[in-house]
Parts: structure tokens; sequence; C-alpha cells
């Protein structure tokens, strides 16, 4: 099977998929890249001049927090963990991601 | 949109925090991006990709780039920039120690002089009192009147007036009414007299404030003709007496009745009380219905006896207008009521009865005392000495943005901007400026017990530093100082002419005059000058008010009063006691002389009719007040008699009937005849003569600024026996001195609870002086601090300028002046400054001075002699703050100056 081709993330979408991989468990920055190629299946890649500073964007608006924790395998690593406000946020974000969605999908399909 | 506003705000917090630890951030960052890197290279190795690095590298982006966008989060630029000032004016003031001290020493001194006083004012007038609620709808009920031409604004009222008032108007959703008063607390050994207050049930509603044990008493046990005996305890008094146990339901004894315990006010309630906390609260009823003789069965029907202080709460809806139209409406109906039982009482279209809704602090009303009025003029002296440090501190800035041409010159060439420039220069008065304020508060709390104890009534809380007001008004005076000392040279700086001053070179030829400096310099001499007439006046009306003769020797007496208590005794008993206690007074060693008296100076006057043959009604003369007192009086006192003869032992019960007059008395009774022989007829005109047998020296009796001086003398024993309530003792020595024995002496002859209290008559006189004191410390302490701050400002002006001149000077004396010409011409230009200010202060205080006359004590507010000698004081200051530059002016060296040339 040839490999999924690379897509753009749609233009906000970086903030929701960071929000709704860390509602699973807390995650350090490397964790949260693998995990949305992962289940992107290689579709997106997250770019670490993109990731890092949204991540400090998102720590500074109250979403996420921070703390220096060990890995298994005993390295030092940042783990951010989701807060109330970063649920509330995912929440009102993916609603209006659905929206978007299914108004898109309705133009295309009547066109 | 307030969530928005919430979030936002919340996000820019973080970032001002995250500013403050981006170095950290900045480390952690790196920390994570090498963290990512290695998995990813681990990753890449473990995919078995070619070249593991270069991906991870691809990988990773432009890494630069993606520390740039993050740290974009913590930056904050004009932080930085502010930073960078602060960090460039606190090494400026390294490098000049002395210049950082004088500016810091300048600013504290008008800073804390403007927090202190702001303390003090906002305690008298504007801060509202604890717990009350709703305080911008609580009033205080004034009653205005004319009486003899006269308008009296007073704040308590007859008990059956507050009710009238209560029942007519209708804007008003409640009213309340207390009297504050000293009373015996406790019995025996304990009893000690306590601030406590009478107030209505309704007093307590006032207030957000349940008690903190038990409960307030209700309108049940507060009313007519007499309310219940029980009492509500304050905190403090509950904590300091009882230790905080549980008292509800016991008995405590409040002058003359035990009370029942049934609640204690939460800590920190203090009701409405400008002095000492109240220790205790019971109902006002209760009050009046147990007092002595007829008050307590007519307190609340009559119009005999005013003493009730009353609150009303607007409705909602009502403005203060209405309220106060409400208030005259009946104030007018309830003195036609009073009328038809006194048809001789003053129509009302003559004493035009009038009510006011108005601050319920005093101070803050309509008939402010004086002394709230002077703190006023304080305050505002305060702000003055404030612009004086200002302009001061300017022109020393503006001194050093001179002497910094060339640096201001060089960084515009390098391209430094303007208005980052300016920003240094304002960055700099502000460092200064708060540092400033840091200071001036820690000098305003140390002064400010001073002024607490002039200003303030005793027991006042006085604490700058933990409050709120004081300290935003503190930072305020430190903004606007910061602001008015910092524009001039920040426009001046970015005014800079680089070319000019850099091709000037090292030594600038020419000597710059500035036009700013000299009017900075002149305004501080102007407010000076206005600052030192006003403490001249004040000055001058203190030593009036001092060395007034007041027609009794206050130094020497000690007076006390017996306080009854509540005792019941016949008038045989009574007389007995005072007796007893005149005898025993004039056994006690350092008691020279003693009398008993029925009034003391500035605590009681008696008044009653007066009938005096040839004269209609003695009453429309003015007020005639009577003391009456035992054989030694006029001796006791130091009243001297000019004519005729004092008491003598011989005036007693039933012997012919006598009396002294004052000589302002017997001047209006008897104009240009002897008074001595003349007939009087006291309380009613069918009484026996009483005889003029002497004239006595005009004495002060309720105020010093009094101007009737209308007083008659009757031996205690011929006009009412057992009348009287105080001793006047004359002591060897200090009479403070004398007070505990004379009071323990005495003690020993009180029966049951009843008991004496002795206190120096000064005490009572130092109060009435208070307001000149006040007035003359205050206004030389800060006229003084004005004028030496200006004579620095003056001194450091004069010696820049003679800096700038040493080379003319050198010429000068090249070409043959000789040292006296040039001292003479740079103290000339120090006293030009100085008689410029002394002109314009001199207009300033002229016109300012018919507003301060009403608190001045017979003294003319545009007294030549205080304008004189003030002038004269700036000139001669300005002259020796201009010495030392001119002497070392008159030192340049004519050699090397040519030689330089």
């Amino acid at each position: 099977m040839p490999p999924n081709p690379r897509r753009d993330l749609l233009p906000g979408t970086l903030d929701m998929l960071v929000l709704k991989t860390l509602s699973v468990q807390p995650m350090h920055g490397y964790a949260i890249a693998r995990h949305i190629q992962r289940l992107s299946q290689d579709v997106f890649r997250i770019e670490e001049g993109s990731l890092y500073p949204a991540l400090q964007r998102m720590r500074q608006k109250g979403w996420v927090r921070a703390e220096w924790r060990q890995t298994p395998n005993n390295q030092r690593a940042r783990y951010y963990t989701i807060t109330t406000t970063g649920r509330k946020q995912l929440g009102a974000q993916s609603a209006g991601f659905d929206d978007l969605v299914a108004a898109i999908g309705r133009v295309m399909r009547t066109v | 949109m307030g969530v928005t506003l919430g979030a936002d705000m919340r996000e820019w917090i973080a970032r001002v925090v995250d500013w403050f630890r981006r170095d950290r951030l900045d480390a952690e960052l790196d920390e994570e991006l090498r963290f990512h890197r290695q998995h990813l290279e681990r990753d890449a190795t473990a995919e078995g990709s070619g070249d593991a690095t270069s991906a991870a590298k691809r990988q990773l982006g432009n890494l630069t780039r993606t520390v740039e966008d993050a740290r974009e989060r913590w930056s904050i630029p004009r932080l930085d920039h502010l930073q960078q000032d602060v960090r460039y004016a606190l090494r400026g003031l390294r490098r000049s120690p002395g210049f950082a001290f004088g500016v810091i020493a300048t600013l504290a001194l008008g800073i804390g002089a403007n927090a202190a006083m702001f303390g003090v004012v906002d305690r008298l007038m504007f801060r509202p009192y604890p717990m009350l609620r709703d305080p911008d709808t609580a009033h205080r009920i004034y009653l205005q009147r004319m009486a003899r031409n006269d308008q009296r604004t007073e704040s308590w009222m007859e008990y059956t007036r507050y009710l009238d008032l209560q029942r007519a108007t209708t804007t008003f959703e409640k009213f309340a009414a207390f009297f504050p008063m000293n009373q015996a607390v406790g019995v025996g050994d304990a009893a000690r007299e306590r601030p406590v207050a009478a107030v209505s049930a309704t007093y307590f509603d006032l207030f957000d404030a349940p008690p903190a044990l038990g409960r307030y008493f209700t309108p049940d046990e507060d009313r007519t003709p007499m309310g219940a005996t029980v009492v509500v305890l304050s905190h403090g008094f509950w904590q300091s007496e009882f230790g905080g146990q549980d008292m509800l339901g016991r008995t405590i004894q409040v002058d003359n009745l035990p009370y029942t315990i049934i609640g204690v006010a939460p800590e920190g309630f203090t009701g409405i009380t400008d002095g000492s906390p109240r220790a205790l609260f019971y109902p006002i009823t209760t009050y009046a219905g147990s007092r002595p003789g007829r008050d307590a069965t007519e307190y609340f029907t009559t119009y005999n006896w005013g003493w009730t202080s009353a609150i009303g709460r607007r409705k909602p809806g009502v403005s203060v207008e209405q309220a106060s139209a409400d208030l005259t409406n009946a104030y007018l109906q309830s003195w036609n009521h009073q009328r038809e039982r006194s048809p001789n009482m003053t129509p009302p279209d003559v004493a035009k009865p009038r009510g006011i809704a108005g601050p319920i602090r005093e101070a803050a009303g309509p008939d402010p005392a004086l002394e709230d009025q002077t703190a006023l003029w304080v305050t505002g002296v305060a702000a003055i000495v404030l612009l004086i440090a200002c302009a001061n501190v300017a022109n020393l800035f503006l001194g050093r943005v001179l002497r910094r041409r060339r640096e201001v010159a060089l960084r515009l060439a390098l391209g430094v901007s303007r208005s980052r420039l300016a920003a240094q220069s304002l960055t700099e008065s502000l460092v200064l400026s708060l540092i400033g304020c840091g200071a001036g508060l820690v000098i305003a709390q140390w002064g400010g017990s001073v002024l607490s104890s002039l200003f303030l009534p005793e027991g006042a809380e006085f604490n700058l530093l933990t409050d709120g007001r004081t300290l935003a008004v503190a930072v305020a005076a430190a903004l606007f100082a910061a602001v008015l000392t910092g524009v001039a040279p920040a426009v001046l700086s970015t005014r800079a002419d680089m070319a000019s001053t850099l091709k000037a070179g090292a030594r600038e030829g020419t000597y710059h005059r500035s036009r700013t400096r000299t009017a900075l310099l002149v305004a501080q001499g102007a407010l000076s000058v206005v600052l030192l007439v006003g403490a001249g006046l004040f000055v001058r009306s203190l030593d009036h008010v001092s060395s007034m003769r007041i027609g009794f020797d206050a130094e020497h007496i000690l007076f006390v009063r017996r306080e009854l208590r509540g005792l019941a005794l016949s008038d045989t008993q009574r007389i007995a006691l005072h007796r007893k206690l005149l005898e025993t007074a004039q056994s006690i060693p350092g008691v020279e002389r003693a009398a008993f008296v029925s009034s003391v100076p500035f605590r009681s006057t008696s008044t009653t009719d007066l009938y005096v043959e040839g004269i209609d009604s003695v009453h429309r003369l003015g007020q005639f007040t009577y003391q009456t007192a035992t054989t030694d009086y006029f001796p006791t006192m130091g009243t001297r008699i000019l004519r005729g003869r004092g008491f003598s032992p011989e005036d007693r019960e039933g012997a012919p009937r006598v009396a002294v007059v004052s000589e302002g008395m017997a001047n209006v009774l008897w104009p240009g005849q002897e008074s001595i022989g003349k007939c009087m007829r006291v309380n009613a005109d069918t009484m026996p003569c009483t005889t003029v047998v002497g004239i006595a020296e005009d004495a002060v009796q309720n105020s010093l600024t009094s101007t009737q001086w209308f007083r008659y003398y009757l031996p205690i024993e011929q006009y009412r026996p057992a009348g009287g309530y105080a001793l006047m003792l004359r002591t060897r020595g200090d009479p403070a001195l004398h007070a505990e024995t004379v009071r323990k002496a005495l003690q020993e002859v009180m029966p049951g609870q009843s008991y004496v209290a002795a206190q120096p008559l000064r005490e009572l006189i130092d109060d009435r002086q208070r307001s000149w004191r006040m007035g003359a410390t205050m206004f030389v302490a800060f006229g003084g601090l004005a004028v030496v701050v200006a004579a620095i400002g003056l001194y450091a002006v004069i010696g820049y300028n003679v800096a700038q001149r040493m080379h003319e000077m050198g010429v000068r004396i090249a070409l043959g002046a000789r040292s006296p010409d040039v001292v003479k011409l740079i103290v000339g230009q120090g006293v030009g400054f100085a008689v410029a200010g002394v002109i314009c202060g001199g207009v300033l205080a002229w016109i300012g001075a018919r507003y301060v006359q009403p608190l001045l004590f017979r003294q003319s507010a545009t007294d030549p002699l205080v304008f004189a000698l003030v002038a004269a004081v700036l000139v001669l200051v300005a002259g020796m703050a201009s010495i030392v530059p001119a002497l070392r002016a008159a030192r340049a060296d004519p050699n090397s100056t040519l030689r330089a040339e």
C-alpha cells in the first residue's frame, strides 16, 4: 500500500488536535507529535516549528499545564496536561469543527 | 464580551509573568527541543532510513525559527525597554549618589507631607465609618436657625425634636438617634469613666454588623419614658474586660444602674464616633429616662434639653435636596409646635429654621470646627510643598540635562530615537519619584504620630502604611511628581541640537540662561512666600491667643468634679458633702486655696432671667452667664477685682444679697455710671435686690473667640446653697502633679459609688487653642521646609551658572574687576530671583488672605509686618544661598582663563 500523501492541517485545527490528544493522558511534545502522526495514518506531520509555539500559547491561555517529569526511560521531559478550561475549549472547537465539516460536506455533495 | 476580556486578561497576566522568568523559559525550551531531536534521531535510526541525522534535522525544521516563534510568547518589547530604562536610571543614580539623594529626599518630604495630611483629612472628613451600610444615603441631621442675626448650625437637638422630625418627614427610610459620652462603668475600685453611647434601637440597622454574640436591643426595649436596662458591649471592651467569655445575661453597672448584657458587637464595629471606640451601647431612652430631676419625665415632650444627635437614611430615589427640604418643613412644624407652648419664642420668619441632610462626619458638614477648617488649609499647604519640591527637582534635572548635553547629542548621533530618550528621562523621574514615595511614606508614618495628636481625636487609629487609601494617594502624588519633574527635562533633552553641541567641544564657551529654570526658581520663591506669610499669621494668632488675659490664672488650677452617679441626696446632705469636700481639699498639702463652684470655664455656663431697673429687656443686650461660688473664688482663680470687693464670709444665706459683675457687663448695663451699689433682680423681677459690690476683670466663659464677656458672680450660699458640682483648687506648682493626691484624698469623702475626677484647667484651654496651635505648627513646619528646599534649589542653580561662567569671570577679573564686584554680581542675581519671588508670592498671599481670615485670632490677614518680615527672610536666605558660589566665582583665575584662550 502506498503511503498516504502528506496534507497540511486546516488552519486553527492544530490546537484542537493537541487538546484532543492530551485529553487521553498527559504527554510530552514528541509524544504528542507522534500520536497525531500515527492516528492520522501519517497524513499529518506535526512540525516542531508549529507545535512548540502552539504549546506555549495554550499554556499561557491556561488550556494546558506544563511540568517536568521523568519518562519511563528515566529521561527528563516536559509533560503537558489538559486543564478544565482546555477541556471546555476542546468541546467548543470540536463542535465548531463538526459544523464546519458538515457544512463543507453539504456544499460538496450538492454541487 | 466579559468572558473574552477575562480570558485575554488572563493570557496577558501569564505573558507578563513569563516575561519575568523568560531566561528560565528559554533554557527549558532548549532542553525540550533537544529532547525532541534525540527521539527523532533515535526513531529514524530504528526505522532504518539512510541518513538518520539529516532526516531528523530536516524534520526538525528551522531550529532557530522555532525558538524565535516560541520566545515571542514571552517577549514584550515595551517591558524590555522599560527594564533597560530603569536599569539605566539606576546606573545613573549610582554614578551620582549626591544628586539622587537630593532628589529623593526632596520628593520624599513633599510626598510624605501629602500622604500624612491626606491620612488626617481623610479620617476627619471623608472615610466612611466601618461597616456602615450604603454610606451615601446616610446623613447626619443638622438644624440651622438665626439667633441674634447669627446663623447657628447645630448637629444636636432635643429628643422631642427628633421625634417630631421622624414623624413629620416622608423622605427618610429610617432615623437613628445617638448620644456619645463618658460614663462610669463597673463598681468599686474597678469603676472607670469610659466612652459609651446611648443609641436608639434603629441605630444598629444603619450598619452591616450582625452581633458577634447575642443580639441588639429592640424598639420595645428603647421606648419612652424609660427603656430597658440592657447593654451591648463592643468587641474590644468585651475582650479587654471579660477576656471574651460568654457574658450574656450577666449585669454590668453603667452610671447609676445595673444593665443586663444582651449582646456583643462584631470586631471592628465602632458605631459613629471620631474619638476613642465606645465601650458599650445601651438604649437612648434608658439614658434619658434615668436622668435625675424633671428631664427624665419630660425629655420626650418638652424642648428644654438639646442633646440628641440624629442620623437619617434617605429612601431610594430621594435626592439630598429633597430630603433637606423635607427636614426643613418638619423642623418648621416642630418649631411652631414648640411656640404654642412658649409664645415668646422667636417667630419662624425671623428664626428661619432649616434642616440639612448633611455628611455624617461633622468636619465635612455645614459648620465645621476651626480645627477641621485649619486641617483642610494645612492639606493645601502640603500640596504646595509638593509643588515646590517638584519645581526644585525639575530644576535639578534640567541642570543635569544641560550638563549632559554632549552625551545626549552623542546618543542621538548614534541613532537612539528621540522618543526613547524622552522615555528614558521620564523613567528616571518615575524611578526617583517612586523611591521618594517609599521614603515619604516612612516619613509620613513617623511624622504622622505628631499630626495625629494635633488633628485627630484621642484614640483615633492612624497607621498609614497599611492603609490602602493613603498608599493610593501617595502613589498618585509620586506619579504626579514624576510627570511634573520629568516632562521639562524630557522635552529639553530631545530638543538638543546635536551638530552644534558636538562641535562645541569640551569647553562650553557661552553661558546659557534657561528661562524655564528661572521661572521654576521664581515659582518656588513665590510659593515659599505664601507659606511663610501663612506661618507668620498663624504664629501671631497663637501668640495673641496665648498671651490673651482670659480673666483667670489657668496655669495653677486643678478642677475636680464630683459625680454622684445617681446617688439621691437631700439638699442638706448635698450641702454637707460639698462643705466636707471643700474642707478636705483645703487641708491637702500643696493646695493653697479652694472654692466650690457651679460652672467650669469651657465646660458649662448657666443663665437665668435678669432684671435691672431702667432696662426693658436685659436679655436683648446679650447673653449674661452667672457663676455661683464659695468665698475664696476670686483669690483661687486669680480673677482680679477691679473695684469694690469680692466675696466675704459674711455673704451667707439670710445676709443682704450681693453680686460681683464683670467689667464688660457693668459697662453694658450701666454705661458711664458707677455700677457698685446698683440693684439687679435675679430669676424674677419680684425677687429682692441683689446689690453689686464689686467689679471683676472680664473672664472667658465658653469660647475664646466670643466678643461678649458678660458674667456675674453670686455667693453660692445666697443663691442656691445645694448647687454646684466642682471644686477649683489653686495648687503650689504644676496642678497635674497634685491631681492624683487630690483625687485620692477627696474620694474618701464620697459616699457609695459616687466619685471625683481631677483635671488641670489648663487642659481645657489647650483644647480651645488647638486650631491656632495646629495652624502655627504646621505652617511653620511646612513653610520652613519650603524655604529650605527653595534655598537648595537656588544654590544649585547659581552654582551651575557660576560653573558655566567661570571663563567669563576670569575675563572680567583680568580686565580689572575686583572680587567684591564679582560677588556682588552673583549674589545680586540670587537676590533678584528672591525679589521676583517675593513680589509674586506677596500678591498671591494678599489674594488668599481674606479666605484665611476667619481662622486667625485677632490678627489681620494682611498684616504688613508679617509680609515685610517674610520678604526680608526670603531675600536673606537667597543672599546666603548665593554667597558660596559667588565666592567661588571671585576666585576665578585670570591667568588660566587667558592661557586657555
